[in-house]
């Protein structure tokens, strides 16, 4: 019997399982209405006959309700299951009948059935305060958003703040008492961990500790938010949930996000950094391109959309672009109702569809940086309304094979929201929008690069003339070898130059073009014949070239040489041909790019799809959009915001389903402090320092995380919902990486630029946030830790597993780490055979590593352990300081948030 | 001492669930959750009286022929080069038949084949039940009166995405979700402290490398290398350390965490924490011993194919599979054949392919069977065969197959799944299933149901789950 062992269970548990389910039978005493006939009509009727809808005006969430039933009469007859009309529904055959109907949920099963019967039989009793639900428009987070009183508070010394006293008020409904606060070195290391990713630099120790307890903690809030590595440690959070990610395809292939993504990473630190408002933020990332359309360091936001690329089919990439743009900003399960009407929240299918259309014309490009020629090694990705035309069609049961093409959907937004719908207006876009050629930098890249390469060709044939210019060649073989190279080097030069006259008259066409210049149709025949000769003159180089193989080929090679020298002739005819013959009145030149549209292969044609050209004008759609969610009368967009910030500082968010607000979600812990937390977010003008700044100077985030002492409130409250001491956390991935870099003194603080690509990441020294990280490629350190997911992750998983202890054990990186740092601690504490009282080594490594004052037990066992490791024999125990050091870097509250 | 308040929790912990208890940042995630009226996270207790304690999941990358398999069919030979309209089958092209399919990533290889191409292999009756297995398999096909096969197989994905519908379940338009093996790991506790209880072997080559999705990290599986020196990541230290260094470590680590207890008593955090440390120093020395063969006979080597180079890999990964399921290990995932889309994918050359990957992991299967039926332990070990479709009746190119989602085949084995049963089939060209059609989560639901699990009741707020992604057990091929 294998059973028995079930978690060193006796086999009487199974019994014990068996006997819990035989009571579902139905000869068990009366059934419990609140708990087990309401719940199943609330999980399978609620959603028609309910709140929401109320389909042949029948509602059940009531039993007054059900009793008085609908259009057929009422739902059941109390006392005789037999008559009742709402088991004749469920049991019914006929399609028609039978509820519920088919697609909107599997039929109740034969033990459901039952256990309904028997409620009927016994009289279908139902406490007397059984209330229907309410109006879903009146649900906690579609109310409008009010400011709500600071609460009066009995422990009012307590409170340093108006977060305290809505957490006090609570504390003391509820009779609990906070715990103290946290002790110095644990605030400074949160302080730091918290606002800028790092730990103290070990040298500012024992300053910043002094300031810390004394009055200069405000100061060094402020120095931190100001700090340059806030927004690095910060971006982090909101990459998460705006679902930042590299490319990724199959090979060479890019299938998901765009090349160069960083550039939009660069904009959120940078923003972060600048203060810019989370309002404006959103809107930027939104509709940059419609509201800052000639910005180019603004519309880099819009990576946020670009992200959702995808390149065999439109649809995931809509849906994942609705989907998150409702549960991230908008804390709204816009994706449940793909298929359906939404089953919770008053939100018709439609209603997927309308949000849909605001995203339906954007495309992505990548426009031309300064001294790039080539996007593929570096270009901005951003999005522009490429097929401002292009019909929303609602899919019937979300099925993207049977679009319902009876009507378009415009583009609106959820109705049950009081607020005005977006006012659309189709936004005219300045030139070097939609000719991105136009910018500034554009046309003195290329210039400058074809300058270049003329350069380096002329040094080439010089170095050609003179390698060949010393003893005679040898034999006819050797000089007509001779003879070629210097031939293809002034081939190269001619071409060369050929090219550059090409870019500069092409350039010269184009401005003529723009100023509709009188010049323009003389400019605009010179530079296709500049085109021309430039061709011609690279068809004379690859003829040289093809000579010059020739020239070089081994006997049985000599066919085949001969053959590219017909052919390379040939062309080289054809193109002199051209280059010499009349330009055409309508002949047109190929402009310089400054930006290229990212193909897609919607069309399954195994080719890029045709090209989708840059329009004169936006839809408009997207920054109205933008400013209905940036609304300061949206009820959700601050709440959802203030969550997020919240979360990522205490550990626990106030609405634990963060991108669900809805009727489903979760209710807020603390009602009120949200709704202030939003205001005030609001009110400082979308100010994210601000709040921040508030959250970590209130008494609660100060709290100790400790629940000694507090058995009265850990009985009335376990799981601390209340906030009566701090939430332990785990350090996120990047934290744990970037703090063991710095405290060994070996992060590289660069900030921004290209990904550091997998191959580098073991030996570089840069902040994880600037690691390449896609859904295929991902850090295996860090994911251990539960580094983000790049498909979705509004919150960390803060897993503790044996890989991590292996890692932390194991790994080169804090075997390393461990290294450098007893190093550094030798030198402030003196080294070991210097100091033969290791007890100043072990303080300081406390402190800096842990955030810990050691104990006099702490130090003992440590020095207990170095005296162990140091009594090893020789070669086997390694350097006793460096074993301790390693050991730290494992404590629990290394990787732990105190 | 206080009375534990975190009873839940440290509840988990003193059942020894090991791994899943130790998967606390799951749990501490959705201890806010926990206030969702009727919902709380898995005890680890399976819902109902299992059958089953261990999953072994083969997996064929690339999409194995079911004709020159598991469902042989004369007719592809009787009618070899006719196209499709002109054979009595005609209407198995009849386009509202063909709806099913829906592509993540368009196929460039077009999947319409029309000319019917013959059985590239023979078939034969085996065993008492007469069941036809092809010759390609001659070492499975021994043990047919232990297996059910399901010819009634579909799925709706016609490229690769299909790996991954097979495994979660959904296709990969609507999204990636948590896989069958995680699933499993999130539901049921653990039957042995010193291993992982999800465990993945092979080549995992396609668009979803992980398992967990929103159940969380924790319930990823851990990926192992048949190398006793070296089966895991991070496993052996960077630098060289003695043991005696290491005990040094541990013991100091240990009263260290200990002494914070003092000023941070019930922290469920670090009680989870020193346990993973003990957990994965024992782990450390518990798989080199799991994957350490030198205590097996020459025969037994010999029946997983050791010492012959076309099935030493496979059937090393297949010896690992049951020495881990002795020891109580939940779910070994195990994907064959790498490369590419799945080295199953026989666009071309069929036949060299096929046979050559047969000859790999048949004797490595047969003697899994064998080995575990003569152990006794095939009766509480589900052992599994899939991949993520069939291929065409008509020829792709000269010699090869293309993908095809309307009808292949499954086998299962053990864990209370009836023996000599065939089950489902196609139509008489193997291109439709017309009877007792499953869509993959029926699989999943039968292995369910043998583990003891209830999906239904595994659900997590804010994660509404499908009919299609619960599926319906195959009440037909349990015993």
């Amino acid at each position: 019997m294998i059973y028995n062992s079930f978690h060193g269970l006796p086999s009487r548990s199974i019994v014990a399982v068996w006997g819990w389910l035989a009571l579902s039978a139905p000869l068990q005493a009366a059934v419990d209405y609140m708990k087990e006939i309401k719940p199943l009509l609330r999980e399978r009727c609620f959603a028609c006959h309910g709140a929401l809808k109320q389909k042949a005006d029948l509602r059940l969430d009531s039993a007054q309700s059900i009793f008085q039933g609908g259009k057929s009469g009422p739902a059941l007859t109390r006392g005789n299951a037999g008559t009742s009309l709402i088991l004749q529904r469920l049991e019914s055959a006929d399609p028609d009948e039978k509820m519920p109907p088919a697609h909107e949920g599997e039929p109740f099963t034969p033990a459901q059935i039952s256990l309904l019967r028997q409620w009927i039989a016994d009289g279908a009793p139902a406490p007397s305060d059984d209330h229907a639900e309410t109006d879903p428009r009146d649900h906690w987070s579609f109310r409008p958003l009010v400011r709500p009183a600071v609460p009066v508070v009995a422990n009012a010394a307590w409170v340093r703040n108006p977060i305290d006293a809505f957490v006090a008020r609570q504390q003391e409904v509820q009779g609990l008492t906070p715990q103290s606060e946290a002790p110095p070195e644990v605030l400074l290391r949160r302080l730091y961990l918290d606002l800028i990713g790092l730990p103290p630099a070990p040298a500012a120790m024992d300053g910043l500790l002094r300031e810390v307890s004394t009055d200069g903690y405000e100061r060094i809030v402020q120095q931190l938010l100001g700090d340059p590595r806030h927004g690095e440690r910060w971006a982090r959070h909101w990459m998460d949930i705006w679902r930042y990610s590299d490319w990724w395809g199959l090979g060479d292939q890019l299938r998901n996000s765009q090349k160069h993504m960083w550039h939009w990473r660069d904009w959120i630190v940078e923003s972060l950094n600048a203060g810019l408002p989370y309002d404006e933020m959103l809107r930027q990332m939104l509709a940059a391109d419609e509201l800052y359309p000639g910005d180019l360091k603004k519309v880099r936001a819009t990576g946020f959309l670009a992200r959702n690329f995808f390149l065999f089919n439109r649809n995931p990439w809509m849906e994942e672009t609705v989907e998150h743009v409702s549960k991230g900003l908008l804390g709204l399960t816009m994706n449940c109702s793909k298929c359906h009407d939404h089953k919770y929240d008053p939100i018709p299918q439609n209603d997927y569809y309308r949000l849909r259309a605001f995203f339906e014309p954007y495309q992505v490009r990548l426009d031309a940086v300064e001294g790039v020629t080539d996007p593929n090694i570096d270009g901005i990705p951003r999005v522009y309304d490429g097929q401002p035309d292009l019909p929303t069609w609602r899919f019937i049961r979300g099925e993207e094979n049977r679009p319902d093409k009876s009507a378009a959907i415009p583009p609106a937004v959820p109705a049950f929201l009081a607020i005005p719908q977006p006012d659309i207006r189709p936004v005219t876009l300045p030139p070097e929008a939609w000719q991105p050629e136009r910018q500034p930098w554009v046309i003195p890249t290329q210039l400058a690069s074809a300058q270049r390469n003329m350069t380096e060709a002329v040094e080439a044939a010089a170095l050609a003339v003179q390698k060949n210019s010393g003893a005679p060649a040898a034999d006819q073989a050797a000089a007509s070898v001779a003879q070629a190279e210097l031939n293809t080097a002034r081939q190269r030069v001619t071409w060369a130059t050929a090219e550059w006259d090409s870019v500069r008259s092409r350039a010269d066409a184009m401005r003529a073009a723009w100023e509709q210049a009188a010049s323009a149709p003389d400019k605009r025949r010179a530079a296709v014949r500049a085109e021309r000769l430039a061709a011609a003159a690279k068809a004379r180089h690859g003829l040289a070239e093809a000579e010059a193989q020739l020239a070089q080929a081994v006997p049985d090679k000599k066919p085949e040489a001969e053959k590219a020298v017909t052919t390379a002739r040939e062309a080289s005819a054809a193109a002199e041909k051209t280059a010499a013959g009349p330009v055409e009145p309508d002949a047109a030149f190929t402009p310089i790019p400054g930006a290229r549209w990212t193909p897609t292969r919607f069309l399954n044609s195994s080719a890029d799809d045709p090209a989708v050209t840059f329009p004169e004008h936006s839809t408009g759609r997207r920054s109205a959009l933008a400013a209905w969610i940036t609304d300061a009368r949206n009820p959700l967009t601050a709440r959802v915001a203030a969550n997020h910030l919240w979360a990522r500082h205490m550990g626990t968010p106030l609405v634990a389903t963060v991108f669900d607000f809805g009727r489903n979600g979760a209710q807020p812990t603390h009602p009120e402090l949200l709704d202030w937390l939003a205001s005030e977010l609001i009110s400082s003008g979308w100010n994210m320092k601000h709040l921040h700044g508030l959250i970590v100077t209130s008494a609660t985030w100060r709290l100790s995380s400790s629940a000694a002492g507090a058995a009265a409130n850990a009985a009335k409250d376990p799981d601390n919902l209340h906030l009566w001491r701090r939430h332990p956390v785990r350090l996120e991935a990047e934290v744990l990486r970037d703090s063991l870099l710095a405290l060994s003194g070996e992060l590289d603080p660069a900030p921004g630029g290209p990904p550091i690509p997998p191959a580098e990441q073991n030996t570089s020294k840069r902040r994880s946030l600037y690691f390449f990280n896609s859904n295929n490629e991902r850090n295996l350190f860090l994911t251990t830790f539960d580094a983000a997911a790049v498909k979705e992750c509004y919150r960390r998983d803060q897993s503790i597993v044996p890989q991590q202890a292996l890692a932390l054990t194991n790994s080169g990186l804090v075997q390393d780490a461990a290294e450098k740092i007893a190093a550094h601690l030798a030198q402030t504490t003196g080294p070991a055979d210097a100091a033969p009282d290791d007890t100043a080594f072990i303080r300081q490594a406390f402190l800096l590593l842990l955030g810990i004052s050691a104990s006099d037990a702490e130090t003992a066992a440590c020095s207990r352990a170095l005296e162990a490791w140091r009594a090893l024999p020789a070669g086997t125990g390694g350097d006793a300081r460096i074993q301790l050091i390693r050991s730290l870097l494992n404590h629990n509250d290394f990787v732990t948030l105190r | 001492m206080n009375r534990p308040f975190f009873s839940r929790r440290t509840f988990l912990s003193d059942m020894g669930m090991g791994f899943t208890g130790l998967a606390l940042g799951a749990m501490l995630q959705r201890d806010s959750l926990a206030s969702t009226p009727g919902w709380h996270p898995p005890s680890g207790m399976p819902h109902f009286p299992p059958k089953a304690k261990s999953v072994i999941w083969l997996f064929m990358n690339g999409g194995v022929s079911h004709m020159e398999s598991f469902d042989p069919k004369p007719m592809l030979t009787k009618y070899a080069g006719k196209t499709i309209a002109e054979t009595p089958f005609a209407s198995a092209q009849d386009p509202a038949k063909l709806a099913l399919e829906r592509l993540l990533v368009p196929d460039a290889n077009g999947n319409q084949r029309n000319l019917l191409y013959p059985l590239q292999t023979g078939f034969q009756k085996h065993g008492q039940s007469g069941i036809e297995v092809s010759d390609w398999f001659p070492h499975i096909a021994r043990h047919v009166d232990r297996m059910s096969i399901v010819r009634s197989m579909y799925t709706t994905d016609s490229n690769h995405g299909a790996q991954a519908q097979f495994h979660t379940g959904r296709n990969m338009l609507d999204g990636e979700f948590p896989t069958l093996g995680a699933w499993v790991h999130y539901g049921l506790g653990s039957l042995n402290d010193n291993l992982p209880q999800f465990i993945s072997l092979g080549t995992r080559e396609y668009w979803i490398k992980k398992d967990g999705l929103y159940l969380g990290p924790a319930h990823d599986a851990v990926p192992l290398r048949i190398d006793p020196a070296n089966p895991l990541d991070f496993g052996k230290s960077a630098r060289p350390l003695s043991s005696a260094a290491q005990n040094v470590s541990m013991d100091l680590i240990r009263e260290l965490n200990g002494l914070r207890g003092v000023e941070y008593p019930d922290d469920p955090a670090m009680a989870a924490r020193v346990a993973s440390y003990e957990l994965a120093y024992r782990m450390q020395h518990a798989l080199p011993d799991a994957l350490d063969f030198s205590k097996e006979t020459k025969e037994t080597k010999a029946l997983y194919g050791l010492d012959l180079a076309h099935c030493r890999d496979f059937g090393a990964q297949l010896l690992s599979a049951r020495r881990l399921v002795e020891r109580g290990v939940r779910f070994i995932q195990i994907q064959h054949g790498g490369g590419g889309a799945g080295a199953w994918d026989a666009h071309s050359g069929l036949k060299a392919n096929h046979s050559s990957l047969a000859l790999a992991v048949d004797q490595p299967i047969g003697g899994l069977l064998a080995d575990l039926s003569r152990r006794g332990l095939l009766e509480e070990t589900l052992v599994v065969f899939a991949t993520e479709f069939g291929r065409t009746p008509g020829s792709q190119g000269a010699d090869g197959r293309d993908h095809h989602i309307y009808g292949f085949s499954v086998w299962m084995a053990g864990g209370g799944i009836k023996g000599g049963v065939v089950h489902g089939a196609t139509d008489e060209i193997g291109f439709h299933a017309v009877e007792n059609r499953h869509y993959v989560t029926d699989i999943h639901a039968t292995i369910l149901q043998q583990l003891g699990l209830d999906s239904r009741r595994l659900e997590i707020p804010g994660r509404k789950r499908l009919e299609i992604d619960h599926g319906k057990p195959i009440r037909e091929i349990i015993a």
